[in-house]
């Protein structure tokens, strides 16, 4: 399925002519797609690196996940709320841009991830896993979200 | 005076090879200004957990002494990264950058949030005996928290900002923008 009339109604929309019209207002769009993307990250590096032994190591890995998670929501939405605003400015350009590609793979792995792998096997009483599987999943959760915030950046590069 | 001589600096910094070099590299220039776009997860991610702590919005079981003193060291392995991937992108760009009205800004901010970050500790490590277990802390430790996200705000906002050159020197600007960016003729 071709995507390219999507994106192209996309940019003509109220959305993305706000973005295209208002400076401003796009790079507001961008400092809070930063400042999402560093809570986002803030709760996942907390979650990963309890699992990892790594900080909070007196504090129940459980509380931890659980308390991240609520907040990792939050930053998620926002995220996508503001991901959605900037791209819908530039749509057709990302459409031709292999790191847009990337990064929405990336955040759709990611997203997945979280929701059918990490969240329900963290719901379990962390002392029934395995700590290896504890560990794989965080090491993977941190690959993918770096890759998600890596990605991003490198769409304005090429 | 002041802007005179960092607008010499600048002249200065710009004429080395290496900040030609860096600037000039794609991949170098790049994967600099990624890895501060990256580091944020890593510093402001901590901040943000510790901040909000304070305010009563997350980890409200913890003790909150335990928050700020296990996720100083991360925060601050961010920050270190994040001051000298910022280095080198300000040496990469010497001279637009000193006279960017939004650099000079964030530079402000900087000072700011660190004043804030020195006596929101000194404050925390006086009281927090009293308080530590509660799920709030006190107003003025709050009052702290809160003005520190509101600067690292402004510091993200800012720094994204130096992208764009509405306020540069080389386009025609008021008195007070030429003043405030330290506009020097080149």
């Amino acid at each position: 399925m071709d995507l390219l009339p999507f994106f192209e109604w996309a940019e003509t929309s109220l959305l993305g002519s706000i973005g295209k019209s208002y400076g401003g207002v796009y790079a507001i769009g961008q400092s809070l797609h930063l400042l999402a993307l560093a809570l986002l990250g803030g709760t996942v590096l907390l979650t990963d690196l309890r699992l990892l032994n790594v900080v909070l190591r007196d504090v129940p890995s459980e509380q931890v996940a659980e308390n991240a998670h609520k907040w990792f929501k939050v930053a998620l939405f926002m995220v996508m709320a503001t991901g959605i605003f900037m791209a819908a400015a530039v749509a057709t350009r990302m459409y031709y841009n292999p790191f847009y590609w990337a990064k929405m793979t990336a955040l759709v792995t990611g997203i997945a991830f979280v929701f059918a792998i990490k969240r329900p096997l963290l719901k379990r009483p962390h002392d029934d896993i395995n700590p290896l599987v504890l560990k794989s999943v965080a090491l993977a959760s941190l690959v993918i979200w770096f890759s998600v915030a890596a990605t991003g950046r490198w769409i304005g590069f090429s | 005076m002041l802007n005179q001589g960092l607008f010499n600096f600048s002249q200065w910094l710009d004429s080395l090879e290496l900040s030609t070099r860096l600037h000039e590299s794609y991949y170098m220039y790049n994967w600099v200004e990624s890895t501060h776009v990256v580091a944020l997860m890593l510093s402001l991610g901590m901040l943000f957990i510790i901040d909000m702590r304070m305010l009563g919005l997350t980890l409200t079981n913890v003790p909150a002494s335990r928050i700020a003193s296990r996720l100083n060291l991360p925060m601050m392995i961010g920050f270190t990264i994040m001051i000298v991937t910022g280095l080198l992108l300000f040496f990469a760009v010497p001279v637009r950058t000193t006279q960017s009205i939004w650099f000079r800004i964030k530079f402000v901010l900087l000072i700011a949030a660190a004043v804030n970050a020195w006596l929101f500790h000194k404050k925390l490590n006086e009281s927090v005996s009293t308080w530590d277990n509660e799920p709030k802390a006190p107003r003025r430790l709050r009052y702290a928290a809160g003005l520190s996200l509101g600067l690292w705000a402004g510091i993200v906002t800012t720094g994204r900002l130096i992208a764009y050159d509405w306020y540069d020197c080389f386009r025609a600007q008021s008195e007070f923008i030429t003043w405030a960016a330290g506009c020097m003729a080149e």
